[in-house]
């Protein structure tokens, strides 16, 4: 599979598939092994390696969900000891969403952001991608460097931000102001403070999409280029035509996982600009988070998060139909 | 373009205070460990030690437990695998805030909040399903004719997994052992929900320093600095997993 390149127990997995998809060959032969039939002792081996596992989802996963569930529909919050398991309207919560405004901003927000950092990372990651690829031997090297801001603890990103972003000692801002060009507070502008994030973001996560983008060129084989130069095939074509549907499936599962953890983002926005100014970079994540934590609403933020964790659920089902649970070589 | 920023915080992290605010910016000056000897004297110091034990002990754990489960997943063909693929899957997924609400309530019952045994606990809800995850495109990976031939000579399926898989799996045991203590490592949102003072752990009490002590930027850089160590030492380790990891369901706490 493409997220996994020429790593060594892969390669082991393409032998033992090569060896199946030779049929005429291999018939004289008995049936591979790995097509034996487990005996009852084994299966209930396996089951047993995989019970404490399931027993500690249930409990750490499942059972929270349910419970979340059931929190968003009352009107809980923890300085109203009657809310606590107050059922008369369970579905208050949900027609409340529908009317609040700042939800609904926060939606707005939550869209405009990963749209733009989505894009602008699968831009980022596959141009550099494609300058990688050309250059093999330097490749090693810049893969590590590369990496670097995605391993990062996410408050140290932040950090870091927020020191080129604060006007009193960013030497970005520095420099742009000695050049006599404007150098605006970015966090503290209306206008500035969701980009600000956005660069921040795409900082932090281009190498996400870069690394997945980078396997999958590596894995494309070479005869349908040298086919199509020998037709007389310009660069661009070459790209278009043939790069570009073979990486296809990488760009889009890239991109889905950079969905699903741009509607979790927070701690950018929790030390960059707290949400504001006003309530511009509030996504519903962070929304939620002041309702419930800031604000005690806790039935109400449960609702909100039961959506979200459906939309995740959606995103996650998409990924899996075009992944599989198993590692598959196309 | 990638790297100025990290090496910014690096530079800021042994700069006299009197020469951060200055500008043009002074790129020659003497390096001090003022910040961190100044920043190993507040709590922070037991902040970090909260941040390593919670994130070994939850490293441990998820291993324990998600090791074995990798395993029957890899050999087993259960018939309901895809779907119990997906639920590991988007339990990965699901944003933080979905297990902080219901958690926050419960450890307020139990009386868990602000306790590393509550932490441990929660970490498990990403750390698992990444072990179990990671753990089962290395199993994959092994051919199983090795523990066949050992059945026939009469080994058990434990014996030959402990004996044979195991040993045979050690570079993904350790890269996937790392994944964990990374992510529990890095986690910033649980910690800042469920910790007040006693379990708090390194990224929670280096942005406390932000907003209560007046924005001491030379001891904020130090103490990102700290928390980013065991990250780069440890990512340089398993450089060569990190691929598979960071794209294994994805990340971020």
């Amino acid at each position: 599979m493409f997220i996994c390149e020429n790593l060594r127990p892969i390669n082991l997995t393409m032998d033992r598939i090569q060896v199946k998809s030779k049929p005429i060959k291999e018939r004289a032969f008995p049936a591979p092994r790995e097509t034996q039939t487990l005996s009852q002792s084994q299966r209930r081996a396996y089951r047993l390696y995989l019970f404490p596992s399931l027993a500690v989802l249930i409990t750490v996963t499942l059972a929270p969900t349910l419970f979340l569930l059931v929190t968003s529909f009352t009107p809980l919050n923890l300085t109203l000891p009657d809310t606590v398991g107050d059922f008369s309207r369970p579905l208050a919560n949900y027609t409340l969403l529908l009317e609040d405004q700042r939800f609904h901003n926060s939606l707005w927000v939550q869209v405009k952001l990963s749209l733009a950092t989505v894009s602008l990372q699968l831009l980022a990651g596959l141009a550099i991608a494609l300058l990688l690829n050309i250059r093999t031997g330097f490749l090693e090297a810049c893969r590590t460097v590369f990496l670097i801001p995605m391993v990062l603890p996410p408050i140290v990103v932040a950090i870091i931000w927020k020191v080129l972003y604060t006007p009193d000692i960013s030497p970005v801002l520095w420099a742009l102001r000695s050049l006599g060009l404007p150098a605006p507070s970015l966090i503290t502008d209306p206008d500035l403070a969701l980009w600000a994030i956005i660069t921040a973001d795409v900082w932090e996560w281009f190498p996400f999409t870069m690394l997945m983008l980078l396997a999958a060129l590596q894995m494309m084989p070479e005869e349908p280029l040298e086919a199509a130069k020998l037709d007389g095939a310009g660069t661009w074509r070459l790209f278009l035509f043939i790069v570009l549907p073979f990486i296809r499936p990488a760009l889009l599962v890239s991109g889905l996982f950079r969905l699903i953890d741009s509607i979790k983002a927070f701690p950018l926005i929790y030390i960059l600009t707290n949400g504001g100014p006003g309530t511009v970079t509030e996504v519903t994540n962070y929304y939620v988070f002041i309702q419930a934590f800031n604000f005690s609403y806790l039935g109400f933020s449960s609702a909100i998060t039961v959506v979200m964790v459906t939309a995740t659920f959606l995103l996650s089902w998409w990924i899996m139909r075009i992944v599989g649970p198993k590692v598959e070589i196309e | 373009m990638v790297m100025f920023p990290f090496f910014w915080l690096l530079h800021m992290s042994v700069k006299p205070d009197q020469d951060i605010m200055s500008f043009p910016p002074k790129l020659l000056f003497k390096p001090t460990a003022d910040h961190y000897l100044a920043l190993w004297k507040t709590d922070f110091r037991r902040s970090f030690m909260n941040s390593a034990i919670v994130s070994v002990s939850t490293t441990l754990l998820s291993m324990v437990i998600g090791v074995p489960a990798a395993y029957a997943l890899s050999r087993a063909n259960f018939k309901s695998d895809k779907q119990l693929s997906l639920w590991i899957l988007s339990s990965r997924m699901a944003p933080p805030i979905a297990f902080t609400i219901p958690f926050f309530l419960i450890y307020r019952y139990l009386d868990l909040l602000d306790t590393l045994p509550g932490l441990i606990i929660i970490y498990l809800t990403f750390n698992l399903s990444l072990v179990i995850w990671m753990m089962r495109t290395f199993f994959d990976g092994t051919p199983r004719s090795l523990e066949e031939a050992a059945w026939i000579d009469g080994a058990s399926v434990w014996g030959s997994f402990l004996r044979i898989i195991l040993p045979l799996s050690a570079p993904g045991l350790a890269a996937t052992a790392i994944f964990c203590f990374l992510f529990s490592w890095n986690d910033f949102f649980f910690a800042l929900i469920l910790t007040r003072t006693q379990s708090m752990t390194a990224p929670v009490a280096v942005v406390n320093f932000m907003n209560y002590e007046g924005w001491e930027w030379g001891k904020i850089a130090a103490g990102g600095t700290m928390v980013m160590l065991p990250v780069v030492i440890f990512s340089l380790i398993v450089r060569k997993y990190l691929i598979r990891g960071l794209t294994a369901g994805a990340i971020k706490g």
